[in-house]
């Protein structure tokens, strides 16, 4: 296939923490308000004068200083932050809102804010931490709203004056909902027998929709929508199989790249910086406050291994059965960053259920945050689980 | 860097002087009983009497014979008398007492504890009526929802103290088996062993199978949370047994989440009654209130008199009483009272007497993190052998507000805040969830409270809530002059750390850091890492 316009663009944007984008919106006086976690209701931090940032780090490499402060015991993703903050790789910042989701995540951003590694000029320079629901009931759906007032809204305003009103909600939803339409259309590609658009392309694009401020890559998101349709794929498809990929947060697109280029398609994306359930749109209604319509959207959706009621937790597997199923998923890789404990026991009990209960083929695995330091090893696990693949399709009559 | 008055027992301390002695590298229990002068050792046989009679009493009913065959983790209790030895080695006096007093009282309570198990298990006893009144809950979990059901009517299960939480201090290698069966199944090895542990031995159905209904709770930490799903979907799907997950909020000091707090203990409540049949009870609720205060009471003076140049009361025996008086008794049982005024009667005895574990005090240590199961011995180890005095450990430093126990309408609001305050402060995640400030300030307030010039630190390698203020730790202690201690473990696998490469981190400090010699040098290398 002819190589996206915009792609390189959209690669350009990952290579750093603080991208281009961050520094125009900045220079535009607009309020930089970083985040770690899904958990946190995405359009309540782009409200206004607001735009929100996820915070990654790309190309991490030596993790020494946090690995002190939280020992190599802790995951790679929270020392990987950790240290790009104590090296000054987040001091775009104007705030980090942070929920007490995952201990270690926590752990990383109390670090930051002991070290003192941002603000240091910007004396409205505030962190939030927020407990998240564990549940979907409606005594959760309270717990949110009360915690989206007291650690979003009413410190944004106060520090940094932004509107928090009703209309301001529903104008940053609509927003939010232009960037999930375009990213779901571009995603809905992947379904085709012949995929126009390859996992990795799209997980760079949707990357982008968390790490870079919205409003700033909508024309180039459109742009490239409006490329795929008219774009020709192959007519020899590379792949032996399309993969399902689930688990835990992914912010390192050449884990994609890698897998794909075993064969494996990459034709959906659950997990952390992924479009499911990430880019689902926020559907308001007028007989509601729109702040409660958004946390409760937030609680119904989240597919993060932390709600703990039995009701997601089988939920979560029928979750990725249905779009296995939608996506025409021959097999399904679980992965988990090591040492993250939600996901351990998500990722063993997800895969023995959605092989056991739903039939699929899956490959468990555990992996660095940087999937450079350990590509042999992944390369390997995915070779032969292609290759398991395909002799059970031969095995039950079909082709290679 | 801040240092204390060293503290000499100017009493020689009767019977043999050098407890490392009683161990041999060929047996895995002790080579004989500690000689502890005519007094004492005669108070010691007689506990062992008591408690050769406790298990006596549980082994001659048929059902826990049939049990005992069943259940692999049941040979742990074969090895109870060895594991109370751990206990007591080298206590005299009030002591020893105050050893005996609490923990075989928690012996008897888990001797009862299984004896339930036993009786609804469909496997055992299988006795339906029974089975039915019962409420099955997490070992890591905070009763206080059970608080207002009358015990008679309603019987509250924690059956994972017996299968895997004391069985494995009893036995230290009681648990590998299930590790390795929850790592076959697919979880990785760098989880909590604890609730990989008890994953694994749902996986391995090993548990007993009985209850109308099961309470499931997060409150330790995110790996206890995620071992319930694969616990519950065994209760749930294979066995019928419906099961709660009661939620309690992570950032127990924002007033903001108590509300929630309360509402999901309302809930589990809601969820007890209509599973059960049987209606909470305010008069039940409140008489437990006025317990659970009267054992605050007598926790707050039993750590003031451990402030003191002669404390009384701490270690593995504390610890232990205090999590299942706190924890899985939460004011329900009457017993605890009592026994709560003998303590304290028997630690201000000790007090008023200068009573001392060893020969000298050469260091005030707070002992933070979390202690390992197999290993429990070791706060008397650090006193006996390197002067080093325990003041308390982290577990142990709880609630100490008083709760409402007056049964007013007011009150009644007030007592799903309280209970909801209690279950989110439960031992332990007090101080590893909740912010930094309630595992770091908290700490060096008690420093300065308990004038205490050494912290060690517990550094349980699967705990991320610890591990991740590691470095703050350090810089805040050096910051105020505390020698800060690390000693690693893996809680509960003793292939990770043995025994004695535990107690060499310490000597290794006491010797290259402190610059100091052990006070008991037969204590220094005990060869019991082979030992039950």
């Amino acid at each position: 296939m002819r190589d996206l316009k915009h792609l390189q663009y959209f690669e350009d944007l990952l290579q750093v923490a603080n991208n281009a984008l961050i520094t125009q919106a900045r220079e535009e006086g607009k309020v930089c308000v970083a985040y770690t976690c899904e958990n946190v209701p995405e359009p309540l931090l782009n409200l206004d004068r607001a735009f929100s940032i996820r915070l990654h780090a790309p190309h991490t490499g030596s993790m020494d200083i946090a690995t002190y402060y939280m020992t190599n015991l802790l995951c790679e993703p929270s020392r990987a932050l950790l240290e790009r903050a104590i090296e000054g790789g987040f001091n775009f910042a104007d705030c980090v809102i942070t929920p007490d989701g995952c201990t270690m995540m926590n752990r990383a951003v109390e670090n930051m804010e002991l070290l003192k590694t941002m603000g240091k000029d910007n004396p409205n320079f505030f962190h939030e931490y927020m407990e998240i629901a564990f549940k979907n009931t409606d005594n959760d759906v309270n717990l949110a709203v009360l915690q989206c007032k007291n650690h979003i809204l009413t410190p944004l305003h106060e520090k940094y004056g932004i509107d928090i009103s009703d209309e301001a909600i529903r104008k940053a939803v609509a927003e939010h909902n232009e960037i999930c339409r375009l990213i779901r259309a571009i995603g809905d590609f992947r379904k085709e027998d012949r995929p126009r658009i390859t996992g990795y392309e799209y997980h760079v694009i949707t990357l982008a929709s968390y790490v870079c401020p919205k409003h700033l890559i909508k024309a180039k998101l459109e742009e490239t929508l409006e490329e795929l349709k008219t774009r020709e794929p192959d007519e020899k498809q590379p792949w032996r199989a399309r993969i399902l990929l689930v688990g835990s947060e992914v912010d390192d697109s050449d884990l994609i790249k890698l897998i794909e280029e075993q064969g494996a398609f990459v034709c959906c994306d659950r997990f952390c910086f992924g479009s499911y359930p990430g880019r689902n749109e926020i559907v308001l209604n007028d007989d509601e406050d729109a702040l409660t319509q958004v946390c409760r959207h937030y609680i119904q959706n989240c597919q993060c291994p932390r709600m703990m009621n039995m009701e997601k937790v089988y939920g979560r597997k029928q979750y990725v059965a249905d779009l296995a199923r939608e996506y025409k998923a021959d097999g399904i890789i679980y992965e988990q960053v090591k040492f993250c404990d939600p996901w351990a026991y998500e990722r063993t009990l997800g895969s023995a259920m959605l092989k056991d209960d739903y039939g699929y083929p899956v490959l468990s695995v555990d992996r660095p945050y940087s999937i450079a330091s350990s590509a042999g090893q992944m390369r390997t696990r995915v070779q032969a689980f292609v290759e398991s693949i395909e002799i059970k399709s031969i095995q039950r009559g079909g082709k290679a | 860097m801040k240092t204390v008055q060293k503290v000499v027992n100017p009493v020689r301390r009767a019977g043999e002087q050098s407890p490392g002695k009683i161990y041999d590298p060929k047996l895995k229990v002790r080579a004989r009983r500690e000689w502890r002068g005519v007094k004492d050792t005669f108070y010691d046989y007689t506990r062992w009497l008591y408690l050769m009679s406790v298990l006596g009493r549980f082994i001659i009913v048929p059902r826990n014979v049939k049990g005992f065959f069943r259940y692999r983790w049941m040979m742990s209790y074969l090895f109870v008398p060895h594991g109370m030895d751990k206990f007591t080695v080298g206590l005299r006096d009030e002591a020893l007492r105050l050893a005996h007093t609490s923990f075989n009282f928690v012996i008897a309570d888990v001797t009862q504890a299984i004896a339930n198990c036993f009786r609804g298990d469909r496997r055992v006893g299988n006795d339906k009526a029974y089975s039915d009144a019962c409420v099955v809950t997490d070992e890591n979990s905070m009763v206080t929802f059970m608080m207002g059901f009358d015990t008679k009517k309603v019987h509250t299960i924690l059956r994972e103290v017996p299968t895997m939480f004391a069985s494995n201090i009893f036995h230290q290698f009681n648990v590998m088996h299930y590790l390795d069966i929850a790592q076959q199944y697919g979880i990785s090895g760098d989880v909590c062993p604890m609730p990989e542990a008890e994953a694994g031995i749902s996986i391995d159905d090993d548990f007993c199978v009985l209850g109308c209904c099961a309470v499931q709770n997060n409150t330790t930490c995110d790996g206890s949370l995620m071992g319930n799903g694969i616990i519950a979907k065994r209760l749930e799907r294979e066995y019928g047994i419906p099961t709660f997950q009661l939620a309690t909020p992570l950032r127990h000091k924002e007033p903001d989440v108590m509300d929630y707090a309360a509402q999901e203990i309302k809930n589990a409540i809601a969820f007890v009654e209509e599973h059960t049949g049987v209606k909470w009870d305010w008069d039940v609720y409140f008489r437990a209130a006025k317990r659970v205060n009267d054992a605050t009471r007598c926790r707050i003076a039993q750590l003031e008199i451990n402030s003191t140049p002669y404390p009384q009361f701490f270690g593995a025996a504390f610890s232990l009483y205090n999590d299942t008086n706190y924890m899985g008794n939460s004011g329900r049982n009457a017993d605890f009272v009592k026994i709560d005024h003998k303590l304290l009667a028997l630690a201000e005895k000790g007090y008023r007497e200068k009573r001392m574990y060893a020969k000298e005090y050469r260091h005030r240590a707070i002992v933070w993190g979390v202690q390992p199961q197999y290993v429990i011995d070791m706060l008397y180890w650090l006193v006996q052998c390197w002067g080093v005095m325990p003041l308390t450990d982290m577990l142990s430093v709880i609630n100490t507000d008083m709760i409402a126990e007056e049964d007013t309408p007011e009150n009644r609001e007030q007592a799903y805040r309280d209970m909801a305050m209690l279950n989110m402060e439960m031992i332990m995640r007090n101080h590893t969830h909740g912010g930094y400030k309630v595992l770091l300030d908290d700490l060096w307030e008690l420093c300065e409270k308990m004038n205490a010039d050494m912290v060690m630190m517990w550094e349980h390698m699967s705990c991320k809530a610890l591990t991740g203020m590691h470095g703050m730790f350090e810089e805040q202690a050096r910051e105020r002059g505390i020698h800060i201690m690390w000693v690693s473990h893996d809680l509960c696998d003793p292939r990770v750390f043995t025994r004695s490469a535990i107690r060499d981190q310490v000597s290794a400090y006491m010797r290259t850091v402190m610059r100091e010699e052990p006070l008991d040098p037969s204590l220094e290398n005990i060869p019991d890492n082979e030992a039950y």
